[in-house]
This record gives C-alpha cells, sequence and structure tokens, in this order.
C-alpha cells in the first residue's frame, strides 16, 4: 500500500509540474529548430508487408532525388507498429514530441493517427493512401488544405477494364472478390464495380473477411463469372495463389491490380508499382521541406501503369495475349514466366 | 517530457480495460475473449453514432450499451448453451466482426474535424485532455464499482467466482451472476473502445486485435508492483499498473529496439510478471527487499 501511495504522489507531482511547463519547453525548442539544419523525419508504417515496405523504401528513394539523404542532412526515425493499433499513437506522439519536422504516414491508420499527433502543425505526407478525402484526412484531393498532402494508391482502374476488354473481348460477367476488413481493398472493389457496369459489364461482388475464406468463395464465384478483377486488396494478395488455382481449374482468367499479384499467378495487369509511389511521395516530402505549402499542394495520383504478363499462366488457360500488350511488357514492364 | 505526459494520459484510458476485464478475469476467474469484439464495437458504434450527429458523450454511452449486449451473449452461450466460456467469447468476437463492418459501412471511419468528447479541453497543454478524461472516467468507474462490490448483489457476485458450488448452495443463482458481470465488463470494454477510438481520431476494423493483452497486462502489472492488497486498492492498483505498462512502452521504444520486437518484448514483460511469485520464491527476493529497506531506513 505504501509503494502504491509514493508512486501516486509521484506521478500526481510530475502531472502538476508538467501542467504548468509544457508550453514553454515548446516555445524554446522551436527556436533551435530553426537554426538546425539536419531536417528531421519521422516515418509510420502500420505493418510489414510487401506491398508497404516497398513503399518505404520508396519514399527513401525520392527524398534523396531531391536531395535528401540520411546521415548528411536528414535524420529519419522509423517506427513500424507491426499491425497493433495501439502502437500508432504512442509512436506518432514520439514524433511530435521529439518535434520531427515532417511526418510520413504508410497506411490509412498510420497516417490519422499522425494527422491527430501533428495536431495542424507540422506537414503530414501520405505515402499511396488509397482514399485520403475518405478517410477524413484532407478536404479534396486538388486543395488537401491544412497540413497533410502526398499520394494517393488508387490503381489506374479504367486502364486495367480496359486491359481486360483487350484480352477478353467475349467475357461479360465480371467477378470481384474483396476483403471486407480492408478499407483500400473494398474502396477499389466497389469502384472497380461501378466502372465496369458503366461499361457495360454484369458484376458479381464476393467478399472474404480472411484468407481462409479464399477457396470456398473463389469456387463460387469462378462457377458464375467469365473474368475475375482482384483489386489492390491485402487479403486478396495473400490469398492469390489460393484464388488462382481455383480459378485455373475453371479456365478463368484472373486480373490483379498489381504487379506482385500478376507473378503470383494472375494473368496481367497494368499497374502502378508500390516502389514508384513511395518514391513520387519522397519527392513531395522533400519539395515541402524545401519550402513548398502542404495546404495548396494538390494530392498526387501515379497514374501511369505498367504492364506485366505472367506468359505461363496464359498457357494454362488456354489464351493468346494480344501482340500490343506483350510489346508492352517487353519494353517497359514485367514479363513472368 | 510531454511524451511521460502522453504515456500516463494513455495508460488512464486504457485502464477502464484493465478494469473492465478484472470482473471477469479476477473475480469470476475466467478468460472472456469477447473483449477483444466489444473493443472495437464500442468503437464502431459510437464513431458511427458522432459522425451522424449524435452528442459525444451520448455516443459513447450507447456504446456501454451495445458492448453489455455482446458481453449478454457471450453469457447466455455458456450459461444456457453450455458453451465453453473461452469458445463462448471467441464466438462473440468473430461475429463482432461483421457486426462492426454493418455498422461502420467501412472498414475504417475517421473522426478527424468532428467533435469529441475531448475537444472541450483543446485549450490544455498538450496531452492534458487525455489526462483529465481518463481520471474522471477512472475515479467514476473505479467508486461505482467499489460501491457495487460491497452490496449485497456485489457480495454475491464474488462468492459466485470464488465457490459456484457453494454460492449455489446457499441461493444465489450464479448464471446471473456471471451473465450480469460479462455485460458489466463488455459494456466497459465498449465504451474504454469509444473514449479510445476518440482519443485516436479514428475507429478501425482491426483495432481490437491484442487488447486482451493490453488489459491483462494491467491486471497483472498491477498486483506484481504492488504485491498484497484489498479488493478496492486492488482497483486502484490496476489504473497504475496501466501506466506502468505504458512507461515500458515507451522505455522500449526511446532504447530504440526495433519495434518489429514490440509484441515480444510486452509479452516476455507479461511472462515475468506472471512467473513473479514463482521467481520470488526462488530467488527470496522479499527478503532481499526487505533488508534493503531496513538498512536505508
Amino acid at each position: 500500500m505504501k509503494r502504491m501511495i509514493s508512486f501516486t504522489v509521484l506521478l500526481a507531482a510530475f502531472l502538476l509540474f508538467a501542467f504548468f511547463n509544457t508550453g514553454k519547453t515548446t516555445q524554446s525548442s522551436q527556436a533551435d529548430s530553426k537554426t538546425q539544419k539536419i531536417y528531421k523525419i519521422g516515418i509510420l508504417q502500420l505493418m510489414t508487408h510487401p506491398a508497404l515496405d516497398q513503399i518505404h523504401a520508396g519514399v527513401l528513394a525520392g527524398l534523396k532525388q531531391e536531395g535528401f539523404v540520411s546521415g548528411r542532412n536528414l535524420k529519419i526515425d522509423y517506427e513500424n507498429a507491426q499491425g497493433d493499433q495501439s502502437n500508432l499513437q504512442t509512436m506518432s506522439s514520439k514524433f511530435a514530441n521529439e518535434k520531427d519536422d515532417m511526418t510520413i504516414g504508410i497506411a490509412t491508420p498510420a497516417a490519422q493517427a499522425l494527422a491527430k499527433a501533428a495536431n495542424g502543425q507540422t506537414p503530414v505526407i501520405l505515402a499511396g493512401i488509397t482514399d485520403p478525402v475518405g478517410g477524413g484526412l484532407i478536404k479534396s484531393n486538388a486543395r488537401p488544405g491544412a497540413n497533410i498532402t502526398g499520394t494517393s494508391g488508387e490503381s489506374p482502374l479504367k486502364s486495367q477494364l480496359d486491359l481486360i476488354k483487350q484480352i477478353l473481348p467475349k467475357a461479360k460477367t465480371l467477378g470481384i472478390v474483396y476483403t471486407t476488413s480492408d478499407h483500400g481493398g473494398s474502396y477499389n472493389a466497389k469502384k472497380m464495380a461501378a466502372i465496369a457496369k458503366a461499361a457495360g459489364y454484369q458484376v458479381k461482388l464476393y467478399t472474404i473477411s480472411t484468407t481462409n475464406d479464399m477457396q470456398t468463395i473463389a469456387e463460387k464465384m469462378v462457377s458464375q463469372v467469365q473474368a475475375v478483377y482482384a483489386p489492390q486488396d491485402n487479403g486478396v494478395a495473400s490469398a492469390m495463389k489460393t484464388l488462382v488455382n481455383v480459378a485455373n481449374q475453371s479456365k478463368v482468367a484472373v486480373f490483379p491490380a498489381v504487379d506482385t499479384m500478376v507473378q503470383a499467378g494472375g494473368l496481367a495487369t497494368l499497374s502502378v508499382n508500390q516502389f514508384t509511389l513511395g518514391k513520387e511521395s519522397g519527392i513531395i516530402a522533400g519539395r515541402v521541406l524545401k519550402g513548398e505549402k502542404t495546404s495548396t499542394y494538390p494530392l498526387t495520383f501515379v497514374t501511369r501503369g505498367q504492364m506485366a504478363i505472367n506468359t505461363s499462366e496464359a498457357k494454362i488457360l488456354g489464351i493468346t495475349l494480344p501482340n500490343s500488350v506483350v510489346k508492352q511488357a517487353q519494353t517497359k514492364g514485367e514479363i513472368y514466366k | 517530457m510531454s511524451m511521460i505526459v502522453s504515456s500516463i494520459g494513455q495508460g488512464l484510458l486504457w485502464g477502464i480495460l484493465g478494469i473492465a476485464l478484472f470482473l471477469t478475469f479476477r473475480i469470476l476467474n475466467f478468460p472472456d475473449m469477447t473483449v477483444e469484439g466489444s473493443f472495437p464495437l464500442g468503437a464502431a458504434s459510437a464513431v458511427t453514432l458522432i459522425t451522424h450527429g449524435v452528442d459525444p458523450l451520448l455516443a459513447s454511452l450507447a456504446a456501454f450499451v451495445v458492448g453489455a449486449l455482446a458481453g449478454g451473449i457471450t453469457g447466455l452461450l455458456y450459461t444456457k448453451g453450455k458453451i465453453p466460456i473461452l469458445l463462448a467469447g471467441i464466438l462473440v468476437m468473430t461475429a463482432c466482426l461483421s457486426i462492426n463492418l454493418r455498422i461502420m459501412g467501412s472498414a475504417n471511419v475517421s473522426l478527424l474535424g468532428k467533435k469529441t468528447i475531448f475537444s472541450p479541453l483543446a485549450g490544455l497543454p498538450k496531452y492534458f485532455d487525455a489526462i483529465f478524461i481518463g481520471l474522471t472516467i477512472i475515479v467514476v468507474v473505479t467508486l461505482v464499482i467499489i460501491y457495487f462490490l460491497q452490496s449485497e448483489l456485489g457480495q454475491a457476485f464474488i462468492v459466485t467466482g470464488d465457490n459456484p458450488t457453494m454460492a449455489q448452495s446457499i441461493g444465489i443463482r450464479t448464471d446471473r451472476m456471471t451473465n450480469m458481470g460479462l455485460m458489466v465488463s463488455n459494456g466497459l470494454i465498449a465504451f474504454g473502445g469509444a473514449v479510445i477510438a476518440q482519443n485516436n481520431g479514428y475507429a478501425d476494423i482491426n483495432m481490437g486485435i491484442g487488447i486482451i493483452v493490453i488489459a491483462l497486462a494491467s491486471i497483472i502489472i498491477g498486483e506484481v508492483v504492488f504485491g498484497e492488497l484489498t479488493m478496492n486498492q486492488r482497483l486502484l492498483a490496476i489504473t497504475l499498473g496501466s501506466i506502468i505498462y505504458r512507461f515500458v512502452l515507451l522505455i522500449v521504444l526511446q532504447l530504440g529496439f526495433s519495434t518489429n520486437d514490440l509484441n515480444l518484448i510486452s509479452a516476455i514483460l507479461l511472462a515475468i510478471c506472471l512467473m513473479a511469485p514463482w521467481l520470488n520464491s526462488l530467488l527470496h527476493l522479499d527478503k532481499v527487499i526487505k533488508k534493503g529497506v531496513t538498512v536505508h531506513d
């Protein structure tokens, strides 16, 4: 009991002291940071995941292109919450407390935690956030407002649909599968469904709640559709092999949203490279450090996709890929065999 | 310094979960997995209500009711359906995922720019909004629970956990007691979820993952650090334990440990705390500490 009382008293005394002193320390160190030439950047990533890691590597490359190199004029503080969202706030308040000049958020909850901690003051750069307006991060894509801007990781859905049309002109029913708990996945899936419907397709949406559901859902799906679209979705990406195995048995082609999913057995895609996406964010971060205003810096969409095709998959399905597609993949894209 | 303030604030807010879990984990003596579902359930309900213009305080209280319902279902599955408690909890937790999606309509709903229970305190020094709200909630919740446990109903509730057979023999309806415990506990967990979501600025479908470890940590650290206590003191110890847990995380982060190892480190910390009685008997720490204290005196 004694220990408990002394601990409580200690806490209360500290809080009382902190209450009357926090304001002052902020001001003095803000003055310091103006004379500093080494910029401090906090990067917060939601979890370890191939696509997110690629974005992270891209951010560093983009910063480098703008002349900011870690160890020379840049100090990078990198935190990864490992999917545990209760860590995000501690980590982002650590950045805020260390007076980082800027923070960069990879994945939506990470960016939201940073936005909250920055409280409208230090700039927050979004790296590949699918739907920043819907996530309440910015006011509009053209004029983000406040202190947040960056890149959106939205897939070039229209071009991807055109690719499906080009390869399978006869397909009329399109199945789209996504994970209910993945914000980006459901956003992309619903948007693609709308675009495909407008283009005259009959669209059927299927959802999984964990990767374990893929086998059952995929079996049902391939019996009802002529082609499958797999959006940028963490759950679907993880279960890509299962989806492809099922689809191959019914000779239904799977068109994924990213190149790594083509590698895992998808037929073809026109995708935004995650590294390029991160690099674009890094460049924006560099420009903001040089003095550009975040509030008027429009959100950047990386729209130019890279062709990626899987030739062995085409053989399995008995599909001959159009020459124009193959050529595009040969010159500027990826061919997986 | 403000990092420490932030940690204390977080500790107070997460302390609500510790106190809630104490009712089932320590008093009723069973592990309730429902909490990993009722926590995001509370967050989802409150955040959705707030985005629809409901007063944040009212929305948080609504979260309590929804959470209590979830706890009630676990209770019914256990007492009437004769499903083992661990399984009953996991079932409700799993069901909550779909329900949360229905409530929120998407996997993540943001509160940026919306009024929350923290908004009126925006003028305070940094992180003191969490301190004041957390402290108020903790004090109210602790007092209510202390009052409840001292009442006739509360005593019956305690006996149910201690010895259900004896409780039944003296005419206590143990099933009702269990249901009530699960409802109050999960109501509080959901309320905690609502408050923490407002503090974080968003509700996310996956925010329940690992919650039970955080709540357990507060209980166990409090017990180990502060030793033998009465029931009322134990409730206070949970909140302090929750604050200490945040300090440990802060130290781990500041020491520059890779965040990849954070979960491993908290698991090791908890394991050490759980083994404390055994370590104590092995190393005679008690005597060492007592000697140290007497020498200094």
